[in-house]
Protein backbone atom coordinates (compact mmCIF):
# COMPACT_ATOMS: atom_id res chain seq x y z
CA UNK A 1 0.00 0.00 0.00
CA UNK A 2 2.71 2.59 0.55
CA UNK A 3 5.05 1.80 -2.14
CA UNK A 4 2.54 2.71 -4.58
CA UNK A 5 2.91 3.25 -8.53
CA UNK A 6 1.88 6.94 -8.14
CA UNK A 7 4.56 8.86 -9.75
CA UNK A 8 4.17 12.51 -8.38
CA UNK A 9 7.40 12.38 -5.90
CA UNK A 10 10.37 14.55 -7.35
CA UNK A 11 13.64 12.69 -7.96
CA UNK A 12 16.30 14.73 -7.17
CA UNK A 13 19.73 14.94 -8.52
CA UNK A 14 23.49 15.74 -7.31
CA UNK A 15 24.14 19.43 -7.02
CA UNK A 16 26.38 20.86 -9.36
CA UNK A 17 26.97 24.52 -10.64
CA UNK A 18 25.01 25.35 -13.67
CA UNK A 19 27.39 27.33 -15.94
CA UNK A 20 25.83 29.58 -17.91
CA UNK A 21 23.88 31.25 -14.28
CA UNK A 22 25.04 34.82 -13.51
CA UNK A 23 24.75 34.86 -9.97
CA UNK A 24 24.81 31.49 -7.66
CA UNK A 25 22.98 30.74 -4.25
CA UNK A 26 23.61 27.53 -2.39
CA UNK A 27 21.27 26.75 0.83
CA UNK A 28 22.57 24.41 2.71
CA UNK A 29 20.47 22.37 5.86
CA UNK A 30 23.42 22.56 7.91
CA UNK A 31 22.52 18.92 9.72
CA UNK A 32 22.17 17.10 6.77
CA UNK A 33 26.11 17.70 5.59
CA UNK A 34 27.90 14.68 6.30
CA UNK A 35 31.36 15.06 7.60
CA UNK A 36 33.69 16.10 4.54
CA UNK A 37 31.13 16.84 2.56
CA UNK A 38 31.02 20.58 2.40
CA UNK A 39 34.59 20.19 1.33
CA UNK A 40 33.87 18.15 -1.57
CA UNK A 41 30.70 20.76 -2.25
CA UNK A 42 33.36 23.72 -2.09
CA UNK A 43 34.99 21.67 -4.57
CA UNK A 44 32.29 21.16 -7.61
CA UNK A 45 31.48 25.04 -6.92
CA UNK A 46 34.65 26.27 -7.37
CA UNK A 47 34.11 27.04 -10.99
CA UNK A 48 31.35 29.41 -9.56
CA UNK A 49 32.94 30.74 -6.61
CA UNK A 50 33.47 33.99 -7.68
CA UNK A 51 29.66 34.36 -7.94
CA UNK A 52 28.30 32.36 -5.19
CA UNK A 53 26.94 32.65 -1.92
CA UNK A 54 26.06 30.01 0.64
CA UNK A 55 23.56 30.43 3.57
CA UNK A 56 24.46 27.69 5.60
CA UNK A 57 21.27 26.77 7.91
CA UNK A 58 20.73 25.81 11.79
CA UNK A 59 23.60 23.51 13.09
CA UNK A 60 26.64 24.19 11.99
CA UNK A 61 29.00 21.88 9.36
CA UNK A 62 32.18 22.33 9.98
CA UNK A 63 34.24 23.38 6.84
CA UNK A 64 34.05 26.69 5.02
CA UNK A 65 34.95 28.23 1.66
CA UNK A 66 32.16 28.02 -0.12
CA UNK A 67 31.73 32.18 -1.68
CA UNK A 68 30.26 34.41 0.55
CA UNK A 69 28.96 32.57 3.64
CA UNK A 70 25.69 33.69 5.15
CA UNK A 71 24.60 31.88 8.53
CA UNK A 72 20.74 31.61 9.70
CA UNK A 73 18.99 29.85 12.52
CA UNK A 74 16.54 28.19 10.25
CA UNK A 75 14.37 27.55 7.77
CA UNK A 76 11.46 30.42 8.17
CA UNK A 77 14.88 32.86 8.23
CA UNK A 78 15.42 32.11 4.85
CA UNK A 79 11.77 32.39 4.01
CA UNK A 80 12.03 35.51 5.49
CA UNK A 81 15.56 36.10 3.87
CA UNK A 82 13.15 35.93 0.24
CA UNK A 83 10.08 37.63 1.19
CA UNK A 84 12.44 40.60 2.37
CA UNK A 85 14.68 40.41 -0.16
CA UNK A 86 16.05 43.95 -0.47
CA UNK A 87 18.66 42.72 -3.23
CA UNK A 88 16.97 42.03 -6.62
CA UNK A 89 17.84 38.35 -8.00
CA UNK A 90 18.28 37.73 -11.52
CA UNK A 91 16.60 35.96 -14.07
CA UNK A 92 20.07 34.64 -14.81
CA UNK A 93 20.61 33.53 -10.76
CA UNK A 94 20.86 29.97 -10.26
CA UNK A 95 19.60 28.72 -6.66
CA UNK A 96 20.92 25.19 -5.20
CA UNK A 97 19.53 23.78 -2.43
CA UNK A 98 20.14 20.27 -0.02
CA UNK A 99 18.23 19.38 2.56
CA UNK A 100 15.36 16.84 4.03
CA UNK A 101 12.40 17.45 1.45
CA UNK A 102 10.30 20.04 3.73
CA UNK A 103 13.55 21.93 4.12
CA UNK A 104 14.25 21.74 0.37
CA UNK A 105 10.04 22.51 -0.94
CA UNK A 106 10.28 25.25 1.86
CA UNK A 107 12.92 27.00 -0.11
CA UNK A 108 12.01 26.46 -3.35
CA UNK A 109 8.34 27.53 -2.60
CA UNK A 110 9.74 30.90 -1.05
CA UNK A 111 12.13 31.60 -4.01
CA UNK A 112 9.19 30.90 -6.48
CA UNK A 113 6.58 33.10 -4.80
CA UNK A 114 9.60 35.84 -5.77
CA UNK A 115 10.38 34.97 -9.20
CA UNK A 116 12.28 32.04 -9.78
CA UNK A 117 11.08 29.46 -12.27
CA UNK A 118 11.53 25.94 -11.81
CA UNK A 119 14.39 25.99 -14.35
CA UNK A 120 16.60 28.23 -11.84
CA UNK A 121 15.97 25.98 -8.67
CA UNK A 122 18.14 22.13 -8.31
CA UNK A 123 17.28 20.65 -5.29
CA UNK A 124 19.23 17.87 -3.67
CA UNK A 125 17.81 15.67 -0.95
CA UNK A 126 20.17 14.41 2.12
CA UNK A 127 19.44 13.95 5.19
CA UNK A 128 16.71 12.12 6.85
CA UNK A 129 13.50 10.98 5.15
CA UNK A 130 11.07 12.94 7.17
CA UNK A 131 7.86 14.16 5.75
CA UNK A 132 5.75 17.10 5.79
CA UNK A 133 2.00 15.52 5.31
CA UNK A 134 -1.40 16.90 4.79
CA UNK A 135 -4.44 15.75 6.22
CA UNK A 136 -6.62 15.60 3.65
CA UNK A 137 -9.48 15.94 5.67
CA UNK A 138 -8.65 18.94 8.25
CA UNK A 139 -5.99 20.66 5.81
CA UNK A 140 -3.19 20.77 8.63
CA UNK A 141 0.27 20.12 7.98
CA UNK A 142 2.15 17.90 9.86
CA UNK A 143 5.60 17.97 10.24
CA UNK A 144 8.78 15.47 10.83
CA UNK A 145 6.65 12.63 9.96
CA UNK A 146 8.74 9.52 10.38
CA UNK A 147 6.11 6.77 10.43
CA UNK A 148 3.96 4.54 7.81
CA UNK A 149 0.95 5.97 9.94
CA UNK A 150 1.06 8.91 11.68
CA UNK A 151 -1.57 11.00 13.97
CA UNK A 152 -2.91 14.20 12.06
CA UNK A 153 -1.94 17.55 14.25
CA UNK A 154 -4.86 18.63 13.75
CA UNK A 155 -7.43 16.18 13.42
CA UNK A 156 -5.92 13.77 15.44
CA UNK A 157 -7.10 11.15 12.43
CA UNK A 158 -5.27 8.59 12.14
CA UNK A 159 -3.46 9.24 8.92
CA UNK A 160 -1.49 7.05 6.18
CA UNK A 161 1.27 8.79 4.66
CA UNK A 162 0.99 8.09 0.94
CA UNK A 163 3.73 8.66 -1.75
CA UNK A 164 1.30 11.37 -3.76
CA UNK A 165 3.64 14.88 -3.19
CA UNK A 166 2.34 18.48 -3.72
CA UNK A 167 5.13 20.65 -5.02
CA UNK A 168 2.87 23.57 -3.94
CA UNK A 169 2.29 22.79 -0.26
CA UNK A 170 5.91 20.76 -0.48
CA UNK A 171 4.06 17.86 1.30
CA UNK A 172 2.87 14.48 0.93
CA UNK A 173 -1.05 12.96 1.48
CA UNK A 174 -2.46 11.73 4.43
CA UNK A 175 -5.65 10.05 4.14
CA UNK A 176 -7.56 8.31 7.18
CA UNK A 177 -6.49 4.62 7.69
CA UNK A 178 -9.30 3.90 9.72
CA UNK A 179 -12.42 5.23 7.73
CA UNK A 180 -14.06 2.17 7.03
CA UNK A 181 -13.37 0.16 10.21
CA UNK A 182 -12.89 2.92 12.83
CA UNK A 183 -10.10 1.71 15.38
CA UNK A 184 -8.47 -0.51 13.09
CA UNK A 185 -5.26 0.78 12.89
CA UNK A 186 -2.80 -1.56 11.29
CA UNK A 187 0.77 -1.56 12.28
CA UNK A 188 2.81 1.40 12.61
CA UNK A 189 6.64 1.29 10.44
CA UNK A 190 9.35 3.47 10.91
CA UNK A 191 9.44 4.11 7.76
CA UNK A 192 11.24 7.70 6.99
CA UNK A 193 13.36 7.52 9.30
CA UNK B 1 -20.26 35.53 -38.26
CA UNK B 2 -19.79 32.17 -37.82
CA UNK B 3 -18.14 29.99 -40.49
CA UNK B 4 -15.10 28.35 -41.01
CA UNK B 5 -13.73 31.62 -42.49
CA UNK B 6 -14.43 34.93 -42.13
CA UNK B 7 -15.11 37.86 -44.76
CA UNK B 8 -13.55 41.09 -43.72
CA UNK B 9 -13.95 44.07 -45.82
CA UNK B 10 -11.70 46.93 -45.67
CA UNK B 11 -12.92 50.12 -43.44
CA UNK B 12 -9.91 52.08 -43.50
CA UNK B 13 -6.33 51.98 -45.32
CA UNK B 14 -3.43 54.80 -45.00
CA UNK B 15 0.32 54.98 -45.42
CA UNK B 16 1.90 55.52 -42.47
CA UNK B 17 5.35 55.32 -44.43
CA UNK B 18 6.75 54.64 -47.93
CA UNK B 19 6.51 51.01 -46.80
CA UNK B 20 3.75 50.53 -44.47
CA UNK B 21 0.14 50.35 -44.88
CA UNK B 22 -2.36 50.46 -41.77
CA UNK B 23 -5.67 48.56 -42.54
CA UNK B 24 -8.98 48.33 -40.12
CA UNK B 25 -10.78 45.56 -41.39
CA UNK B 26 -14.47 45.35 -40.22
CA UNK B 27 -17.09 42.35 -40.81
CA UNK B 28 -18.01 42.48 -44.52
CA UNK B 29 -21.77 42.15 -43.06
CA UNK B 30 -21.86 44.81 -40.35
CA UNK B 31 -21.51 42.30 -37.34
CA UNK B 32 -18.87 41.83 -34.53
CA UNK B 33 -15.56 40.19 -35.01
CA UNK B 34 -14.55 37.24 -32.96
CA UNK B 35 -12.19 38.80 -29.91
CA UNK B 36 -8.72 38.31 -30.03
CA UNK B 37 -6.25 38.17 -27.33
CA UNK B 38 -2.92 39.50 -27.27
CA UNK B 39 -0.31 39.16 -29.31
CA UNK B 40 -2.95 37.32 -32.09
CA UNK B 41 -2.92 37.17 -35.91
CA UNK B 42 -5.09 37.03 -38.50
CA UNK B 43 -5.00 34.64 -41.77
CA UNK B 44 -5.61 37.07 -44.85
CA UNK B 45 -6.42 35.64 -48.44
CA UNK B 46 -5.43 37.97 -50.71
CA UNK B 47 -6.53 37.11 -54.23
CA UNK B 48 -3.68 38.66 -56.59
CA UNK B 49 -3.81 38.22 -60.16
CA UNK B 50 -1.05 35.53 -60.56
CA UNK B 51 -2.01 33.52 -57.82
CA UNK B 52 -3.48 33.29 -53.85
CA UNK B 53 -1.15 34.26 -51.47
CA UNK B 54 -2.58 33.51 -47.06
CA UNK B 55 -0.78 35.66 -45.42
CA UNK B 56 -0.25 35.67 -41.45
CA UNK B 57 -0.42 39.53 -39.64
CA UNK B 58 -0.24 40.74 -36.14
CA UNK B 59 -3.43 42.02 -34.95
CA UNK B 60 -2.22 45.98 -33.38
CA UNK B 61 -5.83 46.26 -32.17
CA UNK B 62 -6.40 46.62 -28.39
CA UNK B 63 -6.90 43.02 -27.35
CA UNK B 64 -10.84 41.77 -27.23
CA UNK B 65 -11.85 44.36 -29.76
CA UNK B 66 -14.84 42.84 -32.49
CA UNK B 67 -15.78 46.53 -33.80
CA UNK B 68 -12.31 45.72 -36.09
CA UNK B 69 -9.07 44.09 -36.48
CA UNK B 70 -5.68 46.53 -37.30
CA UNK B 71 -2.92 45.05 -39.06
CA UNK B 72 0.22 46.93 -39.93
CA UNK B 73 1.76 45.47 -43.37
CA UNK B 74 5.28 46.56 -44.54
CA UNK B 75 6.01 46.28 -47.99
CA UNK B 76 8.83 43.74 -48.96
CA UNK B 77 11.25 44.42 -51.67
CA UNK B 78 11.35 40.67 -52.25
CA UNK B 79 8.04 39.83 -51.52
CA UNK B 80 6.09 36.84 -53.33
CA UNK B 81 3.45 38.92 -54.01
CA UNK B 82 1.23 39.16 -50.48
CA UNK B 83 2.46 42.92 -49.56
CA UNK B 84 2.69 44.01 -52.58
CA UNK B 85 -0.75 43.02 -53.11
CA UNK B 86 -2.01 45.16 -49.94
CA UNK B 87 0.29 48.11 -50.59
CA UNK B 88 -1.01 48.72 -54.31
CA UNK B 89 -4.16 47.19 -55.21
CA UNK B 90 -6.19 46.60 -52.10
CA UNK B 91 -8.80 49.45 -51.72
CA UNK B 92 -11.18 50.89 -48.90
CA UNK B 93 -14.32 48.92 -49.16
CA UNK B 94 -12.90 45.17 -50.64
CA UNK B 95 -13.96 42.24 -49.29
CA UNK B 96 -10.92 39.57 -47.97
CA UNK B 97 -11.41 35.64 -46.81
CA UNK B 98 -9.91 35.90 -43.41
CA UNK B 99 -9.17 32.58 -40.68
CA UNK B 100 -10.30 32.58 -37.55
CA UNK B 101 -7.58 34.95 -35.09
CA UNK B 102 -5.17 32.46 -33.68
CA UNK B 103 -2.48 33.05 -31.08
CA UNK B 104 1.21 31.55 -30.78
CA UNK B 105 2.53 34.36 -28.86
CA UNK B 106 0.56 35.76 -25.68
CA UNK B 107 1.84 37.28 -23.32
CA UNK B 108 2.70 34.90 -19.79
CA UNK B 109 0.40 36.14 -17.48
CA UNK B 110 2.40 34.83 -14.45
CA UNK B 111 5.52 37.14 -15.31
CA UNK B 112 6.74 40.00 -13.12
CA UNK B 113 7.43 41.97 -15.81
CA UNK B 114 7.70 41.55 -19.60
CA UNK B 115 10.90 42.13 -21.32
CA UNK B 116 9.93 43.14 -25.35
CA UNK B 117 12.21 43.73 -28.31
CA UNK B 118 11.11 44.53 -31.82
CA UNK B 119 12.91 45.04 -34.46
CA UNK B 120 11.00 47.42 -37.50
CA UNK B 121 7.59 45.74 -38.30
CA UNK B 122 7.98 43.20 -35.34
CA UNK B 123 6.50 45.66 -33.00
CA UNK B 124 3.44 44.76 -34.15
CA UNK B 125 2.17 42.25 -31.81
CA UNK B 126 3.60 44.38 -29.07
CA UNK B 127 1.39 47.30 -29.84
CA UNK B 128 -1.64 44.87 -28.35
CA UNK B 129 0.31 43.51 -25.98
CA UNK B 130 0.88 47.08 -24.66
CA UNK B 131 -2.55 47.93 -24.65
CA UNK B 132 -3.63 45.16 -22.68
CA UNK B 133 -0.93 46.11 -20.27
CA UNK B 134 -1.96 49.54 -19.93
CA UNK B 135 -5.37 48.02 -18.45
CA UNK B 136 -3.49 45.75 -16.29
CA UNK B 137 -1.02 47.55 -15.02
CA UNK B 138 1.63 44.87 -15.61
CA UNK B 139 5.61 45.79 -15.18
CA UNK B 140 6.64 46.02 -18.95
CA UNK B 141 9.75 48.08 -20.92
CA UNK B 142 9.68 48.21 -24.58
CA UNK B 143 13.02 48.49 -26.98
CA UNK B 144 12.14 49.06 -30.35
CA UNK B 145 15.35 49.00 -33.37
CA UNK B 146 14.55 50.57 -36.07
CA UNK B 147 15.72 52.66 -38.63
CA UNK B 148 16.83 56.35 -37.68
CA UNK B 149 13.58 57.63 -40.49
CA UNK B 150 10.65 54.93 -38.70
CA UNK B 151 11.47 55.76 -35.27
CA UNK B 152 8.29 58.28 -35.14
CA UNK B 153 6.29 55.91 -37.54
CA UNK B 154 4.55 53.97 -34.12
CA UNK B 155 3.78 56.94 -32.10
CA UNK B 156 0.33 56.88 -32.08
CA UNK B 157 0.29 53.59 -31.16
CA UNK B 158 2.88 54.52 -28.28
CA UNK B 159 1.50 57.73 -27.25
CA UNK B 160 1.79 58.38 -23.29
CA UNK B 161 2.88 54.77 -23.13
CA UNK B 162 5.55 54.87 -20.49
CA UNK B 163 8.35 52.41 -20.67
CA UNK B 164 8.62 52.68 -24.30
CA UNK B 165 11.98 53.08 -25.70
CA UNK B 166 13.51 53.47 -29.38
CA UNK B 167 17.11 52.51 -30.92
CA UNK B 168 18.37 52.47 -34.34
CA UNK B 169 21.82 52.19 -35.45
CA UNK B 170 23.79 55.62 -34.68
CA UNK B 171 26.37 55.75 -31.67
CA UNK B 172 24.89 56.58 -28.24
CA UNK B 173 21.49 54.79 -29.97
CA UNK B 174 22.01 51.43 -30.39
CA UNK B 175 20.35 48.65 -27.69
CA UNK B 176 23.34 47.22 -25.74
CA UNK B 177 21.11 43.65 -25.73
CA UNK B 178 23.45 41.77 -23.30
CA UNK B 179 23.29 44.44 -20.62
CA UNK B 180 20.02 44.76 -20.97
CA UNK B 181 19.10 40.58 -20.66
CA UNK B 182 21.81 40.64 -17.56
CA UNK B 183 19.62 43.49 -15.89
CA UNK B 184 16.46 41.96 -15.45
CA UNK B 185 14.99 40.47 -12.57
CA UNK B 186 13.63 37.16 -11.35
CA UNK B 187 10.56 36.09 -13.07
CA UNK B 188 10.79 38.22 -16.23
CA UNK B 189 9.90 36.95 -19.42
CA UNK B 190 11.17 37.73 -22.78
CA UNK B 191 9.56 38.21 -26.08
CA UNK B 192 11.46 39.01 -29.01
CA UNK B 193 9.91 39.75 -32.96
CA UNK B 194 12.05 41.08 -36.07
CA UNK B 195 13.88 39.67 -38.63
CA UNK B 196 15.48 36.54 -38.29
CA UNK B 197 19.42 38.21 -37.89
CA UNK B 198 18.39 39.67 -34.73
CA UNK B 199 15.84 37.08 -33.58
CA UNK B 200 18.70 34.60 -33.29
CA UNK B 201 21.43 37.18 -31.64
CA UNK B 202 18.77 37.82 -29.36
CA UNK B 203 17.73 34.04 -28.54
CA UNK B 204 21.48 32.92 -28.27
CA UNK B 205 22.22 35.99 -25.54
CA UNK B 206 19.47 35.64 -23.44
CA UNK B 207 20.76 31.30 -23.01
CA UNK B 208 24.39 33.13 -22.58
CA UNK B 209 22.88 35.21 -19.81
CA UNK B 210 20.98 32.30 -18.27
CA UNK B 211 17.44 33.06 -18.81
CA UNK B 212 15.48 29.73 -18.70
CA UNK B 213 14.03 28.67 -22.28
CA UNK B 214 10.46 29.06 -20.85
CA UNK B 215 11.04 32.37 -20.15
CA UNK B 216 11.86 33.34 -23.75
CA UNK B 217 9.55 33.91 -26.17
CA UNK B 218 10.00 34.75 -30.08
CA UNK B 219 8.15 34.97 -33.18
CA UNK B 220 9.29 35.30 -36.48
CA UNK B 221 7.94 36.48 -39.84
CA UNK B 222 7.94 33.41 -42.06
CA UNK B 223 7.00 35.00 -45.56
CA UNK B 224 10.40 35.38 -47.02
CA UNK B 225 11.45 32.06 -45.78
CA UNK B 226 9.42 29.68 -48.02
CA UNK B 227 10.46 30.26 -51.72
CA UNK B 228 13.54 28.20 -53.30
CA UNK B 229 14.42 25.92 -56.21
CA UNK B 230 11.22 24.25 -57.98
CA UNK B 231 10.71 20.65 -57.02
CA UNK B 232 7.72 17.66 -57.25
CA UNK B 233 5.77 16.76 -54.57
CA UNK B 234 3.41 13.42 -54.61
CA UNK B 235 0.73 13.36 -52.08
CA UNK B 236 0.01 9.50 -51.24
CA UNK B 237 -3.41 9.88 -49.83
CA UNK B 238 -5.00 12.25 -52.32
CA UNK B 239 -3.18 10.63 -55.28
CA UNK B 240 -1.94 13.39 -56.70
CA UNK B 241 1.73 15.02 -57.77
CA UNK B 242 2.30 18.55 -57.54
CA UNK B 243 5.00 20.58 -58.72
CA UNK B 244 5.77 23.48 -56.38
CA UNK B 245 7.28 26.67 -58.30
CA UNK B 246 10.53 28.71 -56.80
CA UNK B 247 8.40 31.54 -55.34
CA UNK B 248 5.71 29.15 -53.87
CA UNK B 249 5.59 27.47 -50.81
CA UNK B 250 4.42 23.42 -50.65
CA UNK B 251 1.46 24.17 -48.93
CA UNK B 252 0.17 26.95 -51.12
CA UNK B 253 1.11 23.95 -54.12
CA UNK B 254 -0.79 22.03 -52.44
CA UNK B 255 -3.38 24.26 -51.97
CA UNK B 256 -3.63 25.02 -55.62
CA UNK B 257 -4.67 22.24 -56.58
CA UNK B 258 -7.31 22.18 -54.10
CA UNK B 259 -6.31 19.25 -51.37
CA UNK B 260 -7.35 20.41 -48.17
CA UNK B 261 -4.75 20.55 -45.84
CA UNK B 262 -4.53 22.20 -42.06
CA UNK B 263 -2.67 25.50 -41.06
CA UNK B 264 -2.55 27.99 -38.73
CA UNK B 265 0.43 30.55 -38.65
CA UNK B 266 1.73 29.87 -42.18
CA UNK B 267 5.47 30.80 -40.82
CA UNK B 268 6.49 27.14 -39.34
CA UNK B 269 5.88 28.45 -35.73
CA UNK B 270 2.54 26.41 -34.77
CA UNK B 271 3.17 22.86 -36.06
CA UNK B 272 -0.43 22.79 -37.20
CA UNK B 273 0.40 21.78 -41.00
CA UNK B 274 3.29 18.94 -39.36
CA UNK B 275 2.76 16.41 -41.99
CA UNK B 276 4.16 12.95 -42.27
CA UNK B 277 7.08 12.69 -44.65
CA UNK B 278 7.25 9.03 -46.89
CA UNK B 279 9.64 9.51 -48.73
CA UNK B 280 12.07 12.36 -50.30
CA UNK B 281 14.59 14.62 -48.05
CA UNK B 282 13.00 18.29 -46.58
CA UNK B 283 14.97 21.33 -46.35
CA UNK B 284 13.87 21.93 -42.60
CA UNK B 285 12.84 25.94 -42.57
CA UNK B 286 10.52 25.75 -39.57
CA UNK B 287 10.90 26.63 -35.99
CA UNK B 288 8.97 23.91 -34.31
CA UNK B 289 10.58 20.57 -34.87
CA UNK B 290 12.90 19.59 -32.38
CA UNK B 291 16.61 18.48 -34.12
CA UNK B 292 15.82 14.70 -33.05
CA UNK B 293 12.55 15.01 -35.39
CA UNK B 294 14.44 16.61 -37.97
CA UNK B 295 17.05 13.93 -38.10
CA UNK B 296 13.87 11.01 -38.35
CA UNK B 297 12.95 13.01 -41.26
CA UNK B 298 9.50 11.54 -40.41
CA UNK B 299 7.62 14.82 -40.44
CA UNK B 300 7.49 18.31 -42.56
CA UNK B 301 6.11 21.29 -42.37
CA UNK B 302 5.13 22.48 -45.79
CA UNK B 303 3.97 26.27 -44.93
CA UNK B 304 7.77 27.03 -44.93
CA UNK B 305 9.83 23.73 -45.71
CA UNK B 306 10.61 22.53 -49.09
CA UNK B 307 12.74 19.63 -50.63
CA UNK B 308 16.27 18.92 -50.40
CA UNK B 309 16.59 17.32 -53.94
CA UNK B 310 14.00 15.37 -55.93
CA UNK B 311 10.88 14.38 -55.07
CA UNK B 312 9.04 14.50 -51.83
CA UNK B 313 6.20 11.91 -51.00
CA UNK B 314 3.76 13.16 -47.98
CA UNK B 315 0.69 11.51 -46.00
CA UNK B 316 -1.86 13.79 -47.21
Amino acid sequence: MLHSDIKSRPTYTQLEPDLSGSQHLLIVEGDTVLPGRLDSLAGTFAPVEENLHTWLVGTQAGGLGLGKVWRLPGVADVVDAFACATRGYGIGDRLYVQGTEPFLWSVAKAAAIIGFSAEQIHLHHAGSLRRRVWCTHCHTVTEDVTTSIASCSGCHRHLLVRDHFSRRLGAFMGVMVDAEAPGEVPAVEESFA
Amino acid sequence: MIGETLTLKVAAASAISPSLRHLRLVAADGSKLPPAAAGAHVQLVLKGAARTHRNAYSLISRAGARDAYEIIVRRVPSSRGGSAFIHEQLKVGDVLEAGWPGNLFAPVRTARRHLMIAGGIGITPFLSYLADFALGGADYALHLCCREDEQHVFDPWLAGKSGVSVHWDADGRRLDIPALLAAQPVGSHLYVCGPAAMNDEVLELAAAAGWPASHVHCEHFGSALSGGEAFRAFLAKSGVEVSVGEDESLLEAIERIGVKAPCLCRGGACGVCATPLLDGEADHRDHYLSAAEREAGRLILPCVSRARSGRLVLDL
